[in-house]
């Protein structure tokens, strides 16, 4: 399947990449630079296959970036009710503290989906709550998990609309909906909520099928919101889920993907961040890098392929340390052609692997998907 | 009896049990010691255990009914934590590198001592009994899961 991957990737981004676009060699290598650093790993190991790949990514959304900024992110902290489970709300207690104690501070917080486990209404309430520490404008996209009980009614009243846009200093930033357009695979199996919810957030689960997308009508919004914007000025796109296609078995991708590379074409300078994937993860489709997030709740590990070749894998963690492989993130967008994505991984000094020893995947895996949900009575 | 007809007894006997012994041969010797398998039990042995490996895949995703019905809803997890949500599609579990000096236990371990650490340290649960139903279906899931897996025995 990576082979097949691979194919649609770089088909797609040989469609996208402009000509004459050429890596810029100018960007040092530090440890918490994420991006630049996970390109130079890239090239040194996956060798030949790199070689279709471009070396290094000629975008910058700070390029035209009136003043230098900073912003937060957290996503993913998957809060059970309190009386269930701590472990989760204490570490949202120690990322909002760290987020606040920004010095100087982070203009905005970006919370990207998964507030909540099991969507429930206190679990909604206690984020809220515990992310009340972090004083700065705070902007919120949804998860799966935080929607599928209810159908987002409670998110809707406590974050208002789940796609948005606004300018901050010469950069465009959209907010996405990747999570609300999965095809009704409930009411013909007169599911209550709570199994709606059970088997959405259930990762290698097959019964919700491939659920994420943007969806037409919000394609539309997308493309008329840019519609205004300077095709040589920086984009940058929040959304929940991967915006390219990513280990199907396991749902991570959106299925419109295609759709949504097309809408930024015109665009040379595109980020997208996003969460869901628990792990750190880099890829380029086009004139768009993707930078997937750490989520405070737990790490999940690489699936057996499909990684994005230009990936420096996280070093692999101790499953007996809570605060392992977990945190949040600092974005730092200056004005001098400079981006730095900071991963606050709790208790690693190093976040990336160094050594084959460290790597997950040197014990080769072939794994199946479930087989309960065919034999269960859904 | 002279000597030389006992000699040719002897030969009649042991001509007798040789051919006894070569007919055996072409009769088929697994019916000597073992019944073969016939399709329909292989296909009820295929079936027991495919009902283990559902098992223990409803065990592993946090199904309530599966852990009530094997007695060890109150032990497997008290943080609302399933395996899967570590270990999607039972991924890096890694069975097929069992036993071996696992870093955590800091001990030389069997993929039983990994599950029960797993229920002790990140779902902070009750060890299950090593020998029951609920652990044989735990271990049947993740092992079929990574069939395709590469045995590497020792592997870290």
């Amino acid at each position: 399947m990576s082979d097949e991957l691979d194919r649609i990737r770089r088909e797609m981004h040989s469609v996208l990449q402009p000509e004459g676009a050429r890596p810029d060699d100018s960007l040092k290598i530090t440890r918490r630079t994420f991006i630049h650093g996970s390109l130079i790993f890239g090239a040194a190991t996956v060798g030949q296959a790199f070689a279709w790949w471009p070396l290094l990514n000629t975008l910058d959304i700070a390029h035209a970036a009136e003043t230098p900024f900073k912003f937060a992110w957290i996503s993913d902290t998957h809060l059970y009710p309190r009386s269930l489970n701590t472990r989760f709300v204490d570490k949202v207690v120690r990322a909002a503290q760290e987020v606040q104690a920004m010095d100087p501070p982070a203009d905005f917080l970006i919370f990207g989906g998964d507030l909540a486990q099991l969507g429930k209404i206190e679990e909604l309430e206690l984020g809220v709550d515990l992310l009340k520490e972090i004083k700065i404008p705070k902007h919120y996209i949804p998860g799966e998990h935080d929607w599928y009980l209810d159908m987002g009614k409670k998110w809707g009243e406590l974050f208002g609309q789940p796609n948005w846009s606004f300018d901050h200093k010469g950069v465009r930033f959209i907010g996405l909906d990747t999570v609300s357009r999965g095809p009704d695979y409930w009411t013909a199996k007169n599911m209550t909520p709570e199994e709606r919810m059970g088997h959405m957030a259930t990762l290698d689960g097959t019964v919700a099928g491939p659920w994420a997308g943007v969806g037409r009508d919000q394609l539309d919004w997308m493309e008329k919101t840019l519609a205004d914007w300077d095709k040589a000025r920086p984009v940058v796109i929040f959304s929940h889920n991967p915006l390219y296609e990513y280990y199907p078995p396991w749902n991570f991708w959106i299925r419109d993907w295609r759709e949504v590379h097309e809408v930024l074409k015109p665009f040379a300078k595109v980020t997208n961040i996003h969460g869901h994937v628990h792990q750190v993860l880099y890829n380029e489709i086009g004139t768009m890098r993707s930078i997937g997030m750490l989520a405070t709740s737990w790490p999940w590990p690489y699936a057996p392929e499909g990684l994005p070749k230009l990936t420096k894998p996280m070093i692999r963690v101790d499953p007996g340390d809570p605060y392992d492989g977990v945190g949040w993130s600092k974005i730092d967008v200056g004005a001098t052609d400079k981006v730095e994505t900071e991963y606050i991984m709790w208790g690693r000094k190093e976040v990336f692997v160094q050594s084959p020893e460290d790597h997950d995947k040197h014990v080769s895996e072939v794994i199946r998907p479930r087989i309960a949900d065919n034999m269960w009575p859904f | 009896m002279t000597t030389h007809s006992k000699i040719r007894c002897s030969l009649r006997r042991f001509g007798l049990v040789g051919g006894i012994a070569i007919a055996a041969v072409f009769a088929g010797p697994t019916n000597a010691h073992k019944d073969p398998v016939k399709p329909e039990q292989l296909k009820l042995y295929q079936e027991a255990f495919m009902e283990e490996v559902r098992k223990g895949d409803l065990l592993f995703h946090g199904d309530q009914a599966t852990a009530e019905a094997l007695g060890v809803a109150d032990d497997l997890s008290n943080t609302g934590m399933a395996c899967a949500m570590c270990h999607p599609m039972a991924s890096d579990t890694h069975p097929q590198s069992f036993p071996k000096f696992q870093a955590q236990i800091a001990k030389f371990a069997t993929l039983r001592d990994m599950i029960n650490w797993c229920i002790e340290k990140p779902m902070q649960g009750v060890k299950i009994d090593p020998e029951s139903e609920a652990m044989k279906a735990l271990e049947a899931y993740i092992t079929w899961s990574n069939t395709g897996s590469v045995l590497q025995p020792g592997k870290y």
